[in-house]
């Protein structure tokens, strides 16, 4: 009998130091999960292979892939896996690239590993060709030139989008669509890929310095509450994409930090050239003048909007800040109606002309929820005006856009998704999406000339003229920009949301 | 028997045609495309070329009569098609996603069994007594709680603030698969707890049960042998649409607990205009459906001996 127990006392003995030294090694390896709202099949960036759709903001996202160039704080492009580049001449660009930088496949990346990359980006995905304009690509070295098929200059931000992620083509793409893994240069290494999570490793090699945390999970949340109370629980220590309504759970405890940033996604409307009730240019500036944006801001989307005047946020040195506008002022609106013969003759509120009531269709869809939300928002404040709006929130939307079936047509746009702003021109303005068919041949020309200008402050200058244009015409009404937020326990470290919101997992995450 | 099965099989062919071509049908009447929310969500404006490249890859640029012939007969073939979306076949993303549907299936269905047909029977039995009232009351209060209102609350109380369970979906399926049982269970049995009640209630007042009792049979025989015999036609057919429809799917739980079934697949497939997958969960839910009916029948006709001598 004694010769069991201390049989028996042994054994516990063994397992509870087992256990005490299972325990400290488990206190020494470094987790973290994440839960974010940004990752899903829907969302089209399910998986890793940055030639693959969206999939590069999730390669970007979660430390797996690096481009070229990044965007710093204010959206200016900075060197990231290159050191240097020089336009040689209008179509060609000479790109150093940094030295000593390893995929997680343990190959070296160099010129030719670099090229490979581009030649398989632009040879598969459907945005990459029309953006980057590559003709072909010569590499030697740590040297690689590139050369367009025609003057881009905004090249150099292209490949900081993550679609540029530089990946290893000899390891090649492992898995397909939402399971699809690559081999980066990123500080983490991801072991395990499916369209609902990503687990990553810490990428011993990395280029640049050691990487704090050894594991991380990133996790695919479909419900802002069900986010909310991972974090809660402990479930996830960081999260991307929380409810609005919910952020008054975490604001001040200070249990958690809160990060937010305001983005170039723009809530922004384009009034319709081709109807007869826009063509006046009172009732538009009436309309502009009667949303009341701060309103909408700090009351409909919780503090998680800021209020804009033009495209870019104040971020960008051609920001809000580089032009004026309008600003909320029922009593002006009302003036420039009357101005123009509205006014309210029947006394039921709105105003009329000619016995008809100032109706306005405002088009929009309900995919972004804040869009339905503007629409009932400025419903009521317009009312304030004697506006009567009738909403139309529909998927269908681009039929009745293409067909100029609208009044004010309201959308969301990232405007600036590589940090130059071009892109908001050309297809937003001159472009495709300029569905309210506004015609200026000044800003015509000015688009032309960004279109073929590659120095920097050139551009920037031109971008806050042709913005200023279209204010002064009242061409479009700029409503609010999506301040991104990214709330986790306070004890993480090194996670901040930021303006491209493409940067969330770094080697600077650490879990203290 | 066997005549019977294979006729009522047979009615599926008309059925699928008729319910894949409403659907297909309904979907371009929506209008929207998957191509256009693809750049819509991510919020990027891309050329027009980009996007009349994407459609006609997925032939959406096709007429709609043409878009559905191919559809249907890359289906009687069995290939159904790759997902607009996720670009992956519908058919493996189908197969991959339904032991989920299936194992939640089973757990909410024999826990909702387990707590209602002792509830029902004892509030039956219990008749206008503080236990009847007690379950008629919390029945009423699992009515009317919905779905997505139950789970929150589940949620804050065993997650938050027990401690107890995950909130989503872990690497212990044990434990994740307790919230979303117990939420699908809560409206689930009270409803069957009321149509248990009423059921067993209906036969108790039945001649054969005071002739059991004047002839002494004790009171537990009469209800486990006789009285639920009687009683679980209306079970099994209140069975027969539920399992129908957790087959189906139950897209807010699997959204709120991020359980990777059918139902979420399938609303997110609509929300995106992902017709492939679409169509292939409407041909299940018919499938489905048309089988679980069979499936209620073919029981009916061992249970009941009316419906075996009027056949």
């Amino acid at each position: 009998m004694r010769k069991k127990i201390i049989a028996a006392v042994l054994a516990v003995a063994v397992l509870a130091s087992g256990l005490t030294v299972q325990t400290f090694a488990k206190e020494e390896e470094k987790t973290f999960v994440y839960g974010t709202t940004g990752y899903s099949e829907e969302m089209g960036d399910a998986g890793l292979n940055p030639h693959d759709n969206y999939s590069g903001w999730s390669a970007v996202r979660y430390g797996v892939g690096e481009t070229l160039f990044k965007y710093n704080d204010n959206m200016e492009v900075e060197p990231w896996l290159a050191t240097d580049y020089e336009f040689v001449d209008d179509t060609t660009v000479k790109i150093t690239l940094r030295d000593g930088v390893k995929f997680s496949s343990d190959r070296t990346m160099d010129a030719q590993a670099v090229k490979e990359c581009l030649d398989d980006l632009i040879a598969v995905h459907d945005r990459a060709p029309s953006d980057l304009k590559i003709d072909h690509i010569e590499a030697e070295g740590l040297i690689l030139t590139i050369y367009t098929a025609e003057p881009c200059p905004a090249l150099i931000n292209y490949l900081g989008d993550p679609y540029g992620a530089i990946i290893d083509m000899e390891y090649g793409i492992q898995g397909e669509g939402g399971s699809a893994n690559v081999a980066g240069t990123g500080p983490y290494i991801a072991t395990e890929v499916t369209p609902a999570q990503i687990t990553l490793v810490k990428n011993e090699d990395y280029w640049g310095g050691d990487v704090k945390v050894d594991k991380v999970t990133v996790k695919s949340f479909s419900d802002g509450s069900a986010l909310t109370a991972a974090l809660q629980t402990g479930d996830v220590q960081g999260t991307y994409g929380l409810q609005y309504d919910n952020y008054v759970l975490f604001d001040g405890n200070p249990d958690y930090t809160i990060n937010s940033c305001a983005t170039s996604r723009c809530f922004f409307g384009q009034f319709n050239f081709d109807s007869e009730i826009m063509q006046d240019e009172n009732v538009r500036k009436a309309v502009a003048m009667g949303i009341d944006k701060e309103g909408f801001c700090s009351v409909i989307m919780e503090g998680r909007g800021l209020p804009a005047s033009a495209a870019f946020p104040d971020s960008f040195s051609y920001g809000n800040k580089a032009v004026t506008t309008v600003s909320y002022d029922p009593e002006g609106a009302r003036e420039l109606l009357e101005e123009s013969g509205w006014t309210d003759t029947d006394g039921d509120g709105y105003v009329d002309k000619d016995g008809e009531k100032l109706t306005i269709n405002w088009l929009t869809y309900p995919t972004r929820l804040e869009q339905p939300k503007l629409a009932e928002y400025a419903q009521a404040t317009l009312k304030e005006i004697g506006i009567d709006v009738q909403v139309n929130n529909t998927s269908d939307h681009m039929t009745y856009a293409q067909e100029g079936d609208f009044d004010v047509y309201v959308s969301s746009l990232t405007t600036a998704p590589t940090g130059d702003p071009e892109y908001f021109f050309t297809s937003t303005v001159t472009g495709p999406k300029n569905y309210g068919n506004y015609q200026n041949e000044e800003v015509t020309e000015l688009t032309e000339k960004l279109h073929q200008t590659f120095d920097i402050q050139e551009r920037d200058s031109l971008a806050v003229e042709l913005q200023q244009k279209l204010l002064d015409d009242n061409a479009m009404f700029f409503v609010s920009h999506l301040n991104m937020g990214i709330v986790t326990k306070s004890n993480v470290t090194g996670m901040a949301a930021h303006p491209c919101d493409y940067y969330e997992i770094t080697a600077e995450l650490d879990v203290e | 028997m066997l005549k019977y099965i294979v006729k009522r099989l047979l009615q599926l062919i008309p059925v699928l045609i008729g319910i894949t071509f409403l659907s297909f049908a309904m979907m371009r009447l929506a209008g929207g495309d998957a191509v256009t929310y693809m750049y819509e969500n991510a919020g990027t404006a891309v050329s027009q070329e980009v996007i009349d490249e994407a459609k006609k890859e997925y032939g959406l640029d096709q007429p709609f009569l043409v878009q559905y012939g191919r559809w249907f007969a890359g289906m009687i073939t069995g290939d159904m098609g790759v997902s607009y979306v996720s670009d992956r076949d519908v058919y493996d993303t189908f197969v991959e996603k339904l032991p989920a549907t299936i194992l939640l299936m089973l757990s909410s269905i024999t826990l909702t069994m387990l707590i209602s047909v002792p509830l029902g029977i004892v509030s039956a039995v219990r008749h206008n007594r503080w236990a009847d009232y007690l379950i008629r009351f919390l029945s009423f209060i699992g009515n009317s709680m919905p779905n997505f209102f139950a789970a929150l609350v589940l949620m804050y109380f065993l997650s938050v603030k027990l401690g107890w369970l995950p909130v989503i979906t872990s690497e212990n399926l044990a434990l994740s698969l307790i919230l979303p049982t117990l939420t699908l269970a809560v409206s689930m049995a009270a409803k069957y707890t009321r149509q248990v009640r009423a059921t067993v209630l209906e036969e108790l007042n039945k001649d054969y049960v005071a002739g059991a009792m004047a002839r002494g049979v004790k009171g537990s025989v009469i209800i486990w042998r006789n009285v639920m015999k009687a009683s679980m036609l209306t079970v099994i057919t209140l069975l027969a649409l539920s399992v129908g429809s957790l087959l189906g799917g139950t897209t807010i739980v699997e959204t709120i607990f991020m359980w990777d079934g059918v139902g979420k697949m399938a609303v997110d497939a609509i929300t995106m205009r992902d017709y492939p997958i679409v169509q292939a969960y409407v041909a299940w839910m018919a499938v489905i459906y048309v089988l679980v009916n069979l499936a209620a029948d073919i029981i009916y006709h061992y249970l009941d001996p009316r419906v075996r001598l009027a056949r």
